[in-house]
This record gives structure tokens, C-alpha cells and sequence, in this order.
């Protein structure tokens, strides 16, 4: 077995690899708890890269796309569970990954040497916003398609350049059977292939700089900081974590499994109380409410301006919080984190209190 | 309909006996298991002189005693409660048929709940052989607490041919032991023993992962290895006995676990497939955090470990236990009683004379909406509810009144290979009392409401749909217009 193994480690060349994982150690503090919803997110992340491979064996996008969901919604065997688990561990990919985010944020994770880390971890959240976005319309319900028609209805409403880049994402002048093979090819082709690279460049840096340690660790003298392997320890520990997020994507499947709209219908009506899935609630409350204070453009200008200004300052506080843990910027830093965090709570919780 | 109804707005009765009983079914499994594990435990501790973790499990027999006796007692009368409550009809067929059964059970857990005070109170008082004694006399007590009431149980999945000849005659109680060894008795009985081992293995866990004295590590490995071997049989055994039980069922019982793995249909359907398949998943997600950290490291067990395990063990408990309770659709006792309280038998009868002038509690109004509401509470109301759980206003989706009725008359007499026939009671009562029927639900029947839509592309519409891929306005009534842009 030895010999086996030694025959294709030294034909890899993974041996520094391999060094790397027995000698790499993990924090162990009060917070270490936070350390896991990570791998909790990339676990959510396999578990749709698979059921999304396996909806594909039935999928077909264009004038078929509804009658396909309905025959794995209503006649594949287990075909309801398939796409059920796509659906809920989607949702739960992001929740994990926000949370994953404001815990770096909180934990300072973003300083130097890991800005690069702060940055491939935004885009990977904003490529998996898109992967939302898009696949929402794929199912050709009533649903999909009057959110679909109703959120495209923005680009285009941009003087001059908006009609022609809506054309363009829509295949036309209305949504139909050339936008659901666009956001298809969207879906599982263009935006994974994003996702992947960028995903490996960030499990690099992770292990390339271990984890980091929140500030309060930091003052204490290096002996006296507690860890444990990285392998197998933490890697056993990030297992358990891992089947744990199987069972409650499993408990959502199994009691409030995803139904199928009526099919859509261009001239019918839209359902009452449609509302964005509740990681676009945050947005779109806000918007709406600048909307009703400044009508017209003013109103979503004000709304867009807001959402750019800070999703910039946001992404930038690496370069900011640069000065210890006991700086006043860094305290700013986490008077800014908490604004943002009840910002979007409330927004979403009023969101939903508005449907 | 010979006792009134208990109504229980929102959750609905079932649920009130499914809470009572999960938390009940939790507490006497442990206290089955337990009984086992606390004196073999001991013994073992004496016999390797690993004395100091004696105090350890004296803490856990403590747990173990406030537990048992007190939230077990009182969650099994509670579930006498709310089964008298819900299905009077049903419980009394079980009394006449098992009322002895009952009474040697209650002999057992007298003596029960005497051998667990005893020992916990003399631990270090009297001699050691003679404490394990006392625990293995509650070990034994407790098990045929569990031998006498899975065959009431397991009775009403599979009461059996002898039992069904006699069924209504007056005479049941002759056929008391066909009834009470009946087709699923032994399969049920060794699936629920090695629940009840796996349990007293998790709350041990629980009781050592809170141990973290340097000074015990050492024990605290071992008794932590040990006691996942609790589960080890569950892993083994559950498999074989699950198919034993499965191939015991009739046919059309396990049909019901088949109709929800093509398809999620209206849901109510297929929930027990859906529910089903969750005591798999968390049987074998405890099997793996078990290996990981209680045999392959059990010096990284920790409490947050333990909890999770507790809690996926209460989710495995509460599916299977809504399976198997489902499973016995459309009858409450198999091919006897529907789950309505209506005898199988009486059904032609009943269609014949009617079904309210059987009803002694039934108001005297010629109303037809009261009336209905009547039959609704009498033969709907002990799965369903207006507004809540497998909810009326939901399941009718806003039939009209014309509809409601060609619902009921498929109701009344379900096609042969209808959903409704494998799942649901019939309806049953004159015609006069299924159009009564037909007239309360046209009363609750709400018809979905759909918002006016005008997409107007003018650039001065002020609401903005960002990024969101669902972005209509949010307020929309049906009775105001709303232009989404």
C-alpha cells in the first residue's frame, strides 16, 4: 500500500502537498465555531453542482423547458427530491455564505495578507446572486416568468443603451423560449465557469494562509493560543458539519418540497404577493422605498447610487482597516459592519412585512 | 359520532397526540434502553476498576431517574388524553379489546419506576451486587413495558385475520392474543429495542461529552468508544428488520410509501414517502458522527456533537413515527376503523340511514351550512382543518360549489385506483348530507386572487425592480390595480 502510494505521490508531485496538510493547524478560541461556515457553503455549493447535473439528464431548455420541470416535478422517480434539493441548498448556499462573510468581517479576516481572499470571496457571492437570478426563470412558471419579465423591465428602461442590452439578454423583444435558453446558458455554462476558477483561487489563498485569528486571539502570547490538526481533526469536525447541512437540506426537501406554477401564460395575470427570493429582499425594499420618497427617476438613481457607494465601501475595507485592532478605524470598521448587517435585516424583515 | 369532537383550531388533533406522543416515545425509549445501560455500564466499571467514572454515570442515573419518571409518567398520560380526545371511537375499541394488557403494563411500570428510585438512591449505600440487581430489575420491567405495548400498537397496523372475523361481534376480546401477536409484533419489537439501545447510547453521550476533567480523559475515551457500540447493533440489525416489517405489511400499506417516490402530487399524498425517507437520512448521518466521534475520536467529542445527535435522533423518532402512523391510511385500525372513527363494516348502513342521525351530539336546525359543519366535524376534522394543517381553504382551491360537489361524489365512492380511495376515508351519509357538506365548504372555499397586471414601459413608473429576479411591488391586493414595471 506503501509503495502505492509513494509510486503516486512522487509521479504528482503533491508530496509538498501532502506536507502541507499534516503540519497545517487550525485555530482553536471561543469563535472557532465561525471557521466552519466555509466549508458549510462550499458543501452547498457540491450538493447543487450535483443535483444541477443530474436535473440536466431531464432538463431542456427553449419551448420544452416547462413540460420538462413538470415531468421531473410530477413523473421522475425522486425527480421532485432532485430539484428540491437544488432549490433549498441553493438558498441555503447563500445564507451560509453571508454568513460566512459577515464573520470574516467581524473576525477582521480581511487583513492583511487575505484581501485577496475578502475579494474572490465577494465575487463568488455575486457570481452566486447571478446563479439565482438565472435559474429562477428556468422552470417557465407563472412565477419565473412575470419576475423574469418584470426585473428585465429595468435594463431596459435605461435611455438609449437599455432597449438594446435588454434585447440582448432577453433573445428579443419579449421573454420567451430564446431567454430561457439564454439564462440556461447563463446557468450551467457561462457563470460556471466563472464560479470554478474563482472558487479554486480561493480555497488556495485559504490554505495558502490559514485561518486568520480575531483580534482578541491576537494579543494573547503565541504559547498560550490553542490548535488543532487541520487533518484529521478539523477536517472530521468540518465533516460533521457538513452532514448535518445534508440533513436540513433534506428536512426542507422532504416537508416543503418545490412545486410548479400553471404554465406561463404572456397574456394572463401575475399572482398576488410575488416577491423577490429573500436574498434580493434587502435590494429591492430599499429601492422601493427610495422610489416612494423621490418618484420617478430621481427616487432609483438615489436607491442605485446607495447600493454602488456601498457594496464599493464594502469590498474596500481591507484597505481601509489597516491599522491594529485597536485603531479607531478599525473600530469604525465594525460600527460600519453592524450598520450594514441591521441595515439589511431590517430592510428584509420589512420587505416581507410589505408582500 | 357517539362522543362530541374536540376541535383544535390551526394544528388539529393528530398533531396534539403526534407532539405528545414523539416526546413521549423519546423519553420511555431511553428509559427502555437506558435500564440496560446504566447496570452494564456499572458492572463494566467495576470489572475493569475504572472506579473514576463512577461518579459520572452517577450524575447520568440522575438525569436518567428525573427523565423517566417524571416527563416519561406524565407524557403517557397525556397521550391517553388527546387519543381519548381525538379518537374516542378508536380508544375504545382498544380498551375492550386490551384493557388486561394495559393493566399488567401498569404493573410493570409500578415496579419500573420503584427499581429506578431505588437505585438511584442507594448508589454507595448498599452492596454492589445487589445495586446491579435492583438495575437490572428495572432493565427487565421496562423492556416488558415494551413487549405489552407494542403489540396494542403494532395491532393497529396489522390486527390480523383471526381478530378482523370477530371484529364488531362483541366477542374480540377472545382473539386477544392473535391481536396482540399479530403479523408486524416481532418485527416492530426488535425495531423499537434497538431504538431504544441507540437512545440510552446518544443520552450517555450527552451525560460524558459535558466531562471534560483532564484527570478522566482517560476513561472518558473508553466509556465514549464503548457506548457508541450502543448504536453499533441499530446500524447492523435496522436494515434486515425494516424489510421483515415492510414485507409484513399489506400490499396496499406499502403502496402508499411507492406513490410519493414518482411524484409530490397535491403533497398531502405523498408525505409519507417524503417524511419516510428522513428517518433514513438521519439513521445514517447519526451512524457517521457516531464513527467519526465517539469510535474513530472520541477525544473530539464534544457537547455541541452530542446535542446534534440528540437532535437528529429526535427527528429520526418523529419520522418514523409519522410514517408508520400514516403508513395505516385511510384506516385508523387496519381494515376495521377509518381514520374517522366510521367502522369499515358500517359504511353501507350508514349510507343507507343516514349519517348525522347517528350523531347524538349533532344540533337540531334544518341549516344546511350547520349541518354541514357538522358532517365536516364528525368525518373531515380528525386529519384536517379549516385553515390549518392539511388545511380545507388550501386543498379546495377555490372550488366553486358545482365542483366542491363532483369533489364529494368522488369522495363518496373513489374510482378503484383513486388516490383518494388508497388515502382517504370514504365519505359516507345520504346524499342530502353530502350536498350539507358541499354547502359549509363552499362557505370556506376561497378563490386564489389574482392581481391586475399592466406592464407599462413608461420611464416615469416609480417602482424600481432591481436585481431582483422576482420583483413585482410588493402590496398588491386584489382589489387594487398595480403596475408592476
Amino acid at each position: 500500500m506503501s509503495k502505492t502510494q509513494d509510486y503516486i505521490v512522487e509521479r504528482l508531485g503533491i508530496g509538498e502537498v501532502l506536507a502541507h496538510a499534516r503540519n497545517k493547524t487550525v485555530p482553536k478560541h471561543e469563535y472557532s465555531f465561525w471557521y466552519y461556515w466555509g466549508g458549510i457553503s462550499l458543501f452547498c455549493f457540491l450538493v447543487q453542482l450535483v443535483s444541477g447535473i443530474l436535473l440536466l439528464l431531464y432538463y431542456r431548455p427553449g419551448p420544452e423547458a416547462y413540460d420538462s420541470v413538470r415531468q421531473i416535478t410530477y413523473e421522475t422517480h425522486f425527480g421532485w427530491l432532485i430539484r428540491s434539493v437544488h432549490n433549498w441548498s441553493a438558498s441555503l448556499f447563500l445564507a451560509s455564505v453571508f454568513i460566512h462573510m459577515f464573520s470574516v468581517f467581524f473576525m477582521k479576516a480581511y487583513r492583511s495578507p487575505r484581501e485577496f481572499g475578502w475579494f474572490t470571496g465577494l465575487g463568488l457571492l455575486g457570481i452566486g446572486m447571478l446563479f439565482g437570478f438565472s435559474g429562477y426563470l428556468l422552470p417557465m412558471d407563472t412565477l419565473a416568468y412575470f419576475a423574469t419579465k418584470v426585473g428585465l423591465d429595468i435594463p431596459s428602461s435605461i435611455p438609449i443603451v437599455g432597449p438594446p442590452i435588454a434585447n440582448l439578454i432577453r433573445g428579443g423583444l419579449e421573454v420567451g423560449e430564446f431567454t430561457v435558453q439564454r439564462f440556461f446558458t447563463l446557468h450551467a455554462v457561462i457563470l460556471p465557469l466563472l464560479f470554478l476558477p474563482l472558487l479554486g483561487l480561493h480555497l488556495w489563498l485559504v490554505q495558502k494562509h490559514g485561518n486568520a485569528v480575531p483580534p482578541g486571539e491576537e494579543t494573547k502570547p503565541v504559547a498560550e493560543r490553542k490548535s488543532i490538526p487541520f487533518f484529521p481533526n478539523f477536517v472530521a469536525k468540518d465533516l460533521a458539519m457538513w452532514l448535518i447541512t445534508l440533513n436540513v437540506i433534506a428536512l426542507l426537501a422532504a416537508l416543503f418540497p418545490w412545486q410548479l406554477g400553471e404554465m406561463s401564460d404572456p397574456l394572463g395575470s401575475a399572482p398576488v404577493g410575488i416577491h423577490p427570493e429573500w436574498y434580493f429582499m434587502s435590494q429591492f425594499q430599499t429601492l422601493k422605498v427610495f422610489g416612494k420618497l423621490f418618484p420617478g427617476y430621481a427616487g432609483e438613481a438615489l436607491g442605485m447610487t446607495l447600493f454602488t457607494v456601498g457594496i464599493a465601501l464594502w469590498a474596500l475595507i481591507p484597505f481601509y482597516d489597516i491599522r491594529g485592532a485597536a485603531s479607531s478605524r478599525a473600530k469604525k470598521a465594525t460600527y460600519f459592519g453592524i450598520a450594514v448587517i441591521t441595515f439589511t435585516i431590517v430592510m428584509t424583515v420589512w420587505g416581507y412585512l410589505s408582500v | 359520532m357517539n362522543y362530541p369532537v374536540w376541535e383544535v383550531p390551526k394544528l388539529g388533533g393528530a398533531w396534539v397526540i403526534g407532539i405528545v406522543s414523539i416526546f413521549h416515545v423519546l423519553i420511555a425509549w431511553f428509559a427502555v434502553g437506558g435500564g440496560l445501560y446504566l447496570p452494564m455500564a456499572e458492572s463494566k466499571l467495576y470489572r475493569e476498576k475504572r472506579e473514576d467514572w463512577l461518579p459520572v454515570l452517577m450524575k447520568h442515573s440522575r438525569f436518567f431517574l428525573v427523565l423517566t419518571s417524571i416527563f416519561g409518567a406524565v407524557s403517557g398520560v397525556g397521550i391517553w388524553f388527546s387519543i381519548g380526545l381525538v379518537h374516542p371511537e378508536a380508544t375504545s375499541t382498544l380498551i375492550h379489546n386490551f384493557v388486561f394488557g394495559w393493566a399488567i403494563e401498569w404493573v410493570f411500570f409500578v415496579v419500573e419506576l420503584a427499581a429506578a428510585a431505588v437505585y438511584y438512591y442507594t448508589w454507595n449505600r448498599i452492596p454492589r451486587e445487589l445495586h446491579l440487581k435492583v438495575g437490572y430489575l428495572y432493565a427487565i420491567a421496562s423492556l416488558l413495558t415494551l413487549v405489552i405495548i407494542n403489540g396494542i400498537l403494532s395491532f393497529m397496523l396489522t390486527p390480523g385475520r383471526a381478530w378482523l372475523d370477530v371484529a364488531g361481534t362483541g366477542t374480540e376480546a377472545s382473539r386477544f392474543w392473535w391481536a396482540f401477536f399479530n403479523p408486524t409484533y416481532f418485527p416492530s419489537l426488535i425495531m423499537r429495542i434497538l431504538a431504544c439501545l441507540s437512545l440510552a447510547g446518544i443520552y450517555a453521550l450527552i451525560t460524558y461529552s459535558r466531562s471534560d476533567e483532564e484527570a478522566l480523559a482517560k476513561s472518558r475515551i473508553h466509556m465514549v468508544r464503548w457506548t457508541a457500540g450502543w448504536l453499533a447493533p441499530m446500524f447492523l440489525l435496522m436494515p434486515l428488520t425494516l424489510l421483515w416489517f415492510l414485507h409484513q405489511i399489506p400490499s396496499e400499506n406499502r403502496g402508499l410509501l411507492e406513490l410519493g417516490m414518482n411524484t409530490i402530487g397535491s403533497g398531502a399524498f405523498t408525505q409519507v414517502t417524503r417524511i419516510a425517507m428522513l428517518t433514513i437520512i438521519t439513521t445514517l448521518t447519526i451512524a457517521g458522527v457516531v464513527y467519526l466521534f465517539a469510535y474513530k475520536w472520541p477525544r473530539d467529542l464534544s457537547l455541541g456533537h452530542s446535542i446534534a445527535l440528540l437532535g437528529l435522533a429526535v427527528i429520526a423518532t418523529a419520522s418514523t413515527e409519522y410514517a408508520r402512523e400514516t403508513v395505516r391510511k385511510p384506516y385508523v385500525i387496519s381494515a376495521h376503523m377509518y381514520s374517522n372513527g366510521v367502522r369499515k363494516r358500517d359504511v353501507a348502513r350508514i349510507n343507507a340511514e343516514g349519517y348525522l342521525s347517528r350523531s347524538i351530539w349533532t344540533p337540531v336546525t334544518s341549516n344546511t351550512v350547520t349541518l354541514g359543519h357538522q358532517v365536516f366535524r364528525g368525518q373531515c376534522m380528525s386529519c384536517h382543518t379549516v385553515g390549518g394543517y392539511r388545511a380545507m381553504t388550501q386543498l379546495l382551491q377555490g372550488r366553486d360549489r358545482k365542483a366542491i360537489g363532483q369533489l364529494l361524489a368522488t369522495l363518496h365512492d373513489p374510482p378503484k385506483d383513486s388516490m383518494y380511495r388508497k388515502y382517504m376515508p370514504p365519505l359516507v351519509g345520504k346524499q342530502d348530507e353530502i350536498d350539507a357538506l358541499g354547502d359549509y365548504l363552499a362557505t370556506i372555499s376561497v378563490k386564489p386572487a389574482e392581481a391586475p397586471l399592466k406592464l407599462a414601459p413608461t420611464p416615469a413608473a416609480p417602482t424600481p425592480a432591481p436585481v431582483a429576479p422576482t420583483a413585482p411591488t410588493a402590496a398588491a391586493t386584489p382589489d387594487k390595480k398595480v403596475t408592476l414595471r
